[in-house]
Parts: structure tokens; sequence; C-alpha cells
């Protein structure tokens, strides 16, 4: 048996013909049997009176919306092909595809880990972080939902320490990559013995067997059973929420008696638990910026036109003027596009968008044109917000307390500007701002 | 419908020729497709001067020039093997095919490389447009134009042979894209050698 592709597999669930190993080292461990085969895509057809139905699966995704599954007449099998549209970036999963899973006894860790970390938790975060630990130590969900900027990983640390001394396999699970790039090094500090690998989109392979996985929700579609606790982070994230089949990778990816614990800034009805904490004032104590709304009217018409609506070109000069960082939120990539002027403007598809976003920080620009791509997880030094638009649909509250969340996230600049742009007032902007004023109110 | 591309949702309008004159619906929304560019200049191929090649094709014709989309593009078609974006460039072969006469000849592709991809990415490009085509080329090389310098491309012995009769007719031929020429030239010149009247060529993209 090969220790290293056991290693590799054990959790996985991985396209037979995409493996960074010999293909004689795979076919002889299925021969062993250990490796065992599943399909790539199901195909179940069943027929209603005259209406024939056909049902798709896709093995590796859990996909079953059928526009997201293509056929064609496959030149390697010969036959007609099913394959998945929606994984398809991960290698293409088809019909004739197969996926391979270790079957034989699941290799573990070193567990030799140390903690070291000595932070100081606030009283608010040391009573969360507890309540989270007598959780996880009798196995039990948990909901942690804390206020944007309140310091959620570090009182994550305690939980996860008890969980690798005790032989589990331990996952945190992010919506974007960006968020796993800035959590792998903080953990590494923390766990200096500990097997970590962070996995996203374009990673390297890494070697040895991670007792700690720090991965993208989307690359959860790659792991079936493999983990003993999972926690997802901004669990209310974008594109957790839109997509339901990343809710259905992280129970995939967990085994069956594990516990999934969820953190979300803006709990979401579906994610309910029995066990709850709750984190509502940042960590340096001050109150959460409470947006304001304006009525920008017809402010579509007007950039249609190439012009900037008056109010909004008069905020940011001002912005500029006091030289303070700002950020403008608009609803649509073709609107940001569009936006008369050159300020420079990041979106999901930019090349760029780090290097943008540091000049910003850097205060190389004097502010940053943005889709709800730089919703969560950027910190900018007293940065101030408008967002254009925010009766768009795109804006839930969620989105709107996200963004909010922006602002005043540092000790030096508690405070800052938070403005909703409108054409009209949304049930949305309401909930979101109600909400936080009820955790100002505490 | 979803964008095939983006995968955002998009609206197209119906209308009478849809419904009546099987037009096809457009697959991609408006931002993404607005993203390819056509191609601006005509095809020249002065090189192939005072080689062998001279005068084995009469015309050729590209649609859309290599920019960052079409990359993306034809990673996600050729690469990550997704046959479904064959169907976005349908409308604009078909037009283009419209008044265009002769027997349409796609550039195959070896056997042991059609393996591997599971389809063979110029004829599905066609399929899609619904443009009936013959094969009488077939590949006898395998190794891929792509890794070859200019000067080994030309020297390179013979890329295709002729299976079927080819009559004294007009011939189109059929690639994805056209980057030095070698491909198109190697294909009009057996072609030729075979009999053929005229052989024109139409690609995709202008590399």
């Amino acid at each position: 048996m090969n220790k290293q592709l056991q290693q590799f597999l054990t959790g996985r669930i991985w396209l037979r013909e995409h493996t960074p190993f010999p293909r004689e080292v795979i076919d002889a461990h299925i021969d062993s049997g250990h490796i065992r085969l599943k399909r790539g895509i199901e195909s179940d057809k069943s027929t209603f009176l005259f209406w024939k139905l056909k049902k798709n699966f896709c093995n590796r995704c859990h996909n079953t919306n059928h526009s997201l599954f293509y056929k064609f007449h496959c030149a390697r099998c010969n036959k007609s092909c099913v394959y998945c549209r929606h994984c398809i970036r991960m290698g293409r999963v088809s019909s004739c595809s197969e996926l391979i899973l270790w079957n034989g006894k699941h290799a573990r860790g070193a567990n030799d880990h140390v903690f070291d970390w000595n932070g100081q938790l606030t009283p608010l975060q040391q009573k969360a972080s507890e309540e989270l630990l007598v959780s996880v130590e009798r196995n039990e969900s948990h909901l942690l939902f804390a206020v944007c900027g309140a310091g959620k990983t570090e009182l994550l640390f305690p939980s996860i320490y008890t969980c690798l001394q005790r032989g589990k396999r331990v996952c945190v699970a992010a919506p974007r990559t960006d968020v796993i790039l800035e959590l792998f090094p903080r953990f590494q500090k923390v766990f200096p013995k500990t097997t970590i690998h962070a996995l996203y989109g374009g990673a390297r392979d890494q070697e040895g067997f991670a007792d700690l996985v720090l991965t993208t929700t989307h690359q959860l579609y790659r792991f079936e059973n493999a983990f003993d606790v999972v926690f997802v982070d901004e669990a209310d994230a974008f594109p957790y929420y839109a997509d339901e089949t990343l809710q259905r990778a992280v129970t995939k990816a967990a085994k069956k008696d594990a516990a999934i614990h969820y953190v979300t800034a803006t709990p979401n009805k579906s994610l309910k638990t029995k066990n709850q904490s709750m984190l509502s004032k940042r960590y340096h104590g001050h109150n959460l910026p409470v947006p304001r709304f304006s009525g920008l009217w017809g402010y579509e018409k007007k950039l249609k036109k190439g012009k900037v609506p008056y109010k909004l070109q008069q905020w940011i000069e001002q912005k500029t003027r006091d030289k303070i960082p700002f950020l403008v939120f608009l609803p649509t990539i073709e609107i940001l596009e569009s936006f008369p002027g050159d300020l420079p403007r990041v979106h999901a598809e930019h090349p760029e968008r780090k290097e943008t976003v540091m000049h910003l920080r850097e205060k190389k620009i004097p502010g940053l044109l943005t889709t709800t791509i730089l919703e969560r997880g950027i910190t900018i030094e007293n940065v101030h917000v408008a967002v254009v638009g925010a009766e768009q649909p795109i804006f839930t509250s969620s989105a709107l307390i996200q963004i909010s969340g922006r602002v005043g996230r540092s000790s030096n600049y508690p405070t800052g500007d938070i403005v909703f742009f409108h054409h009209g007032i949304t049930h949305e902007m309401d909930r979101a701002k109600a909400a936080i004023e009820g955790w100002n109110k505490g | 419908m979803n964008c095939l591309i983006c995968g955002n949702p998009f609206y197209s309008a119906p209308t009478w020729r849809k419904l009546f004159l099987y037009e096809v619906d457009a697959s991609t929304c408006n931002r993404c497709y607005s993203k390819f560019q056509k191609a601006d200049t005509a095809v020249d191929f002065l090189d192939f001067k005072g080689t062998i090649y001279e005068e084995a094709v009469d015309s050729v014709t590209a649609l859309y020039a290599y920019n960052e989309a079409m990359k993306s593009y034809l990673h996600q078609y050729k690469f990550l093997q997704d046959v479904a974006l064959a169907t976005v460039f349908a409308t604009d072969l078909s037009q283009l095919f419209e008044n265009k006469e002769g027997i349409v000849v796609p550039i195959p592709m070896h056997l042991e490389k059609l393996q591997i991809r599971t389809f063979a990415q110029v004829d599905e490009l066609l399929n899609s447009a619904s443009i009936p085509f013959k094969h009488l080329l077939v590949k006898t090389a395998t190794s891929e134009q792509g890794k070859k310098s200019k000067k080994e491309r030309l020297k390179a012995t013979p890329l295709f042979e002729v299976i079927g009769k080819v009559e004294e007719k007009t011939y189109i031929l059929f690639d994805d894209i056209y980057t030095t020429g070698t491909t198109i030239h190697h294909a009009a010149k057996v072609l030729k050698d075979a009999g053929a009247k005229k052989v024109e060529a139409i690609t995709l993209i202008k590399g």
C-alpha cells in the first residue's frame, strides 16, 4: 500500500484521471481493494404518462439542476454522455468518468499538537468561546453569532485545539479564497506543529495528511465523509446561500456523526440551532456605525447618461478633499463599468483585485468603486462607505449589514460615515438598520 | 435563460423569426458576448510565397480576434472540455456559411487526441450551427502545432491525407483558430493535389 496515496485520498472523492499519482499506482490499489470506484454521473430514467423524465445527479458536487447538465456524443466511450457543468472547473465529470474514494484504513495524523497562543479575549469573547467549547465537547452543533469586527477567528482557537488533541480531523470552511489566504498564516502560527492544508482554486498540492484543513466551501465538493468537526465561517455569505449545493457539500464532507458549527454575522432563519452564542459588541467596545438613508432619485437614468448624480458627486468630492479613503458599492457590473470618471474599480473578474485594494490601504488612490465582491472580509482603516442603489434586490439585509460592517473596524477610528443612497426604501434596508441599532442597544 | 459563459440569468426577447424560422436563441448574455472582438484585418498569407504551399489556399476568412475573452473561452471549451460552449457562435457561423458555396471540410483531429478530448471541437462548432460537412481529411501526424516553431511547421511532412473522393469543385476548410496558417495550408495543398478546383478557408479566430 502506498502511504502517500492513503494520506492523499483519505476523505476525498477524486477524478480517477486527475490524481497526482501515476496511473499504475492507482490501478494497483483498485485491484487490491484499497480504492473504491464511483460513477461520475448517475442517470435515472422514468416515464410519467407520455413524458420521459430524466434525472441526473453529479456524484462529486451533488448537483441536480438539469440546466447544468449537457449531453454530447462522447468519443471516448462512443455513446451519448452527460457531464456536469456545475463543477467543471475542477475537471470535467461525465457519465463515463470514474471517481475514486479510499476504501482501506484511513490515514491518521501525527497527533502532536502545540497550542501557541496567548492573545487576550474580551469578557464577551471569552464567554462565547467557552460556550462554543462546551458544545464542541458534547459534539453538538453550535451557532456563533458575532457582529462584523468582533474578532471571531480568535475565539475558535481553543475549540479547534481541543478537537485536534482528541485526534479529530477538523475543517474550517470559508466562502472566499481571500479569507483562506488570510487565515492560513494565522493558524500556522497558533498551531506550529500541526499539518495544515489550505485549499482553494489554484492551490498547490500539499503533502502529508492534514489534521486541520482550511478550505473554500467550493473545495468541499472534493471531500466525502472526511471530517469529525466542521466550522463554517461566514455561513450567511454569498455564494453559500445562493447555492444549495454548497450547503450539501458541507454535510457531505462531514462524517455522519460530525458536529457542524456555524459562525455568522447575520443569522439566517435556517441556521438556528439549539446552542447559540451572541457577540454583539466589537472587540474595541464601540458601537457599530448606523447607516443613514439618502434619496438619490433616478440615479440609474443619470448614470446611463454618463453623469454622476449631484449628491453622490458631492459625497465623493468631500471624502477626497478630507483625504478619507472611501468605498462606493454599486449594484451591477454594468453600472460599475460604465460609471463616469476615472475612479479605480474592482469586480469579481478583475485580475488585480488584491493590488487595487492594497493601493487604497496605502492611500495611493482616494477611493474605490466596487460590486458586492468587497462586502466582507476586508479591513481598511478609517474607510467611509456609500451604497448606491441600496434598494436593488442584490442588497439583501445581510449584504447591507456586512457592508456597514466595513466602517469603524479599527480602535483608532471607531466611527465613520455609512450612507445608503437609494431610489426608494426597501424592507431589507429597514431590517439592516434595525438590526444594527438593536445590537448597539445590546 | 442563463448565460453559458458567466452563468447569470439573461433575457432574450421572443421574436417571430425564432418562432417560425427556427432561428437559434442566443446562448450568452450581451455583456459576455460583447467582449468578443470581430477580427478587423484581413488574413494575409504572404509568408507562404515561394514555398510549395503558394496558391494552395484561395482565401481565408476569420471571424474573431484572439483577445482575453476568446482565450478564456477556448480554455473552457477545449481544455475543460465544456462541449456546451460550441453553441456560443452558432448564429455567427450559420450566417457566414449561408452565402458561401462549397463543400465544408473540417480540419480533423488525430484519433488518439480525440479519445483524450472526447469530442472534436471543430466538428461540434459546425454541428451547433447545423452546417453540413464532409470528412475528407485524416490527420497523420500526432504532434501539436502549437508546440513548434514556425520553421519547423513549414518543414514538416504533410500533416493530412485525403480519404474519399475529391471532385473538381470548391471546398471550404474550417478550423477553430488560424495562427501561422500551416495547418490550413497543408490541408489545402492535399485537397488541391487531389483535384479540388478552389479551396477557401474559414476559421473562428485569427490568432
